[in-house]
């Protein structure tokens, strides 16, 4: 726990210093800022698709429901990083909405009601003008010198979700989640409360992404629903959790580096193919490699002679 | 003596199917009570009310005289505990996990005192030397071990027993006979036994209690069950 908790503010102070010391372009100085973000979202959306098992097919929504509602606050004078956790905290509380109910699914069938969530508030809140905009979005005021900023801002997020990882996974409330994905009815005949339990990950989950969506509308300064709502955004999550290593602690931040890099190339060289081309990489990764990167990287360690702790390796 | 847990015209209907019909049961403080009967008879049915994970269709549950209702985390904090017929491990934590989390969970033990409690319990049932390992490496009879160690964390006042013992070679089948009544000598626990293998039931048992077609058709010492018709005509059919 202290080693891990040394080598995760070792790597932070690291990243923070690394601007000041290295000359970075605006371009890659910015593609960090946004990874730091996508890494945070990835994070979460793992304490729910990876330590539950709950794969959410519908997390845009409470990345738009954070973003809209944090770009709201921000308009009505609400300090930036305040605004945020306005976000944060009502996609987490629209999150427990509809997850209360649709945790007692299991498996495919919670997927499949997760895609209705996602679709259904993306409609919802693309046709609700008044509080998105529309299809013609929202706009913030630009503050010079913020994007620049914002990277700081950004690895404090990481810092945040990825300590709540750690936190997680090593806690009783991690033990908890990973014996109600074997076994839900089992973990209740040891007194398990998997409802609490669910709820509570789930709002956790949904509050980081909430918080991460706050911060992509700051960073942007402009949003629109079909963006942070759209069906894509979600598979986002999935696919870097699916690349980096579903239910390990920090794969997920690893498929979130790799998610953001392949999406310039392929945006930029296969605009058409490049949802295509994730589906055949999501395949891939399932068929041969479950644990992503994080399997490979286990394998590859196992060649070299060195054993992992047993729990690292645990099936997920 | 008093009774610990007490059943009152239990019943549990799925459709038309009666499984288990207003069966009264009552088990005091130190007793093992077996349970037997045919395939089918509603033996498991009767602990998975008792667990609180199914809901009675009328009768009711007591324990120490309050009423005990599921769902099934809530029974386990009062005191009753189930292990399951067909073991049922977490296969993506580690032995010595399994039981931590019963005792994290199910007794409410916090830190180091959880950990020393769930290895204790793990040497106990004879799995040290594989407390780091997965489940998944265990033989039927460690992973019966380990579902029994698993419902031992949770510190019950009464344990479930399905078929703990069945399916084993004949001196493993000793070797947790053995272990069933030295946790109970040791842990003052009330038990409640479904058991196929006959000579374990009947040498552990105070009494014995018989269901057919989920009806209660006899109860008693082993002794008397044993030459009770009744019994007899249930597993053997009529004499001609």
């Amino acid at each position: 726990m202290i080693r891990a908790a040394l080598i995760g503010l070792a790597l932070i102070a690291a990243l923070a210093m690394l601007p000041l010391v290295v000359p970075l372009t605006s371009f890659t100085h910015n593609q960090l800022t946004l990874a730091f973000m996508f890494i945070s979202a990835a994070l979460a959306w793992n304490w729910l698709g990876g330590y539950l098992g709950q794969i959410s097919f519908g997390h845009a929504a409470m990345f738009g429901v954070g973003g809209f509602v944090a770009a709201r606050a921000i308009l009505a004078g609400v300090p930036m990083v305040l605004a945020w956790l306005v976000g944060g905290l009502a996609a987490g509380l629209y999150s427990l909405a509809w997850g209360h109910p649709t945790l007692r699914l299991r498996g495919p069938y919670f997927s499949i009601a997760t895609i209705g969530v996602g679709e259904a508030t993306r409609f919802v809140l693309t046709w609700w003008e008044r509080f998105t905009g529309g299809s013609s979005g929202l706009s913030l005021p630009i503050t010079p010198g913020l994007k620049h900023t914002l990277y700081w801002y950004g690895l404090g997020l990481l810092a945040a979700t990825g300590a709540a990882s750690h936190l997680i996974r090593r806690s009783k409330l991690g033990l908890g989640l990973f014996a109600i994905k074997a076994d839900v009815d089992a973990a209740g005949d040891i007194g398990i409360n998997a409802t609490r339990l669910q709820d509570l990950v789930l709002f956790a989950s949904g509050t980081a992404v909430g918080v991460a969506g706050g911060f992509y509308a700051s960073y942007f300064s402009f949003i629109e629903p079909v963006d942070l709502f759209g069906f894509d955004r979600s598979i986002s999550f999935v696919l870097m959790a699916v690349i980096g290593g579903v239910g390990t602690i920090y794969g997920p931040a690893l498929g979130a580096i790799v998610f953001v890099l392949l999406q310039q190339f392929l945006v930029a060289t296969y605009p058409q193919l490049y949802l295509g081309l994730y589906g055949a990489l999501l395949v891939l990764v399932i068929l041969f490699e479950p644990l992503g990167l994080s399997g490979l990287a286990l394998r590859l360690a196992h060649r070299l002679g060195y054993r992992a702790r047993p729990d690292l390796e645990s099936p997920a | 003596m008093t009774a610990l847990l007490k059943a009152e015209g239990l019943s549990k209907q799925f459709g038309g199917l009666k499984a288990v019909d207003a069966v009264d049961l009552e088990v005091g403080e130190g007793e093992i009570l077996g349970v037997i009967g045919p395939n089918g008879a509603g033996k498991t049915t009767l602990f998975s009310l008792l667990a609180g994970s199914v809901a009675p269709s009328a009768g009711r549950i007591l324990l120490d005289g309050k009423p005990l209702r599921g769902p099934a985390c809530k029974v386990v904090h009062a005191g009753v505990v189930r292990t399951h017929q067909i073991v049922r491990p977490f296969l993506n934590l580690t032995v010595f996990d399994n039981v931590a989390a019963a005792a994290q969970f199910g007794a409410r033990r916090h830190g180091a005192d959880a950990r020393k409690f769930a290895a204790d319990l793990v040497h106990l049932v004879g799995l040290g030397a594989r407390a780091q390992e997965f489940p998944g490496t265990l033989t039927l009879s460690g992973r019966k071990r380990l579902e029994l160690a698993r419902a031992l964390a949770t510190e019950p006042r009464v344990l479930l027993l399905d078929e703990v013992i069945a399916g084993v070679d004949p001196a493993e089948a000793q070797a947790l006979t053995r272990l069933v009544r030295e946790v109970r000598e040791t842990r003052k626990l009330s038990i409640l036994m479904i058991e196929h293998v006959m000579p374990a039931l009947m040498s552990l048992s105070d009494r014995v209690l018989v269901l057919d077609s989920g009806r209660k058709i006899a109860q008693g010492t082993p002794a008397e069950v044993a030459h009770d018709p009744r019994v007899i005509e249930c597993y053997l059919g009529h004499k001609p």
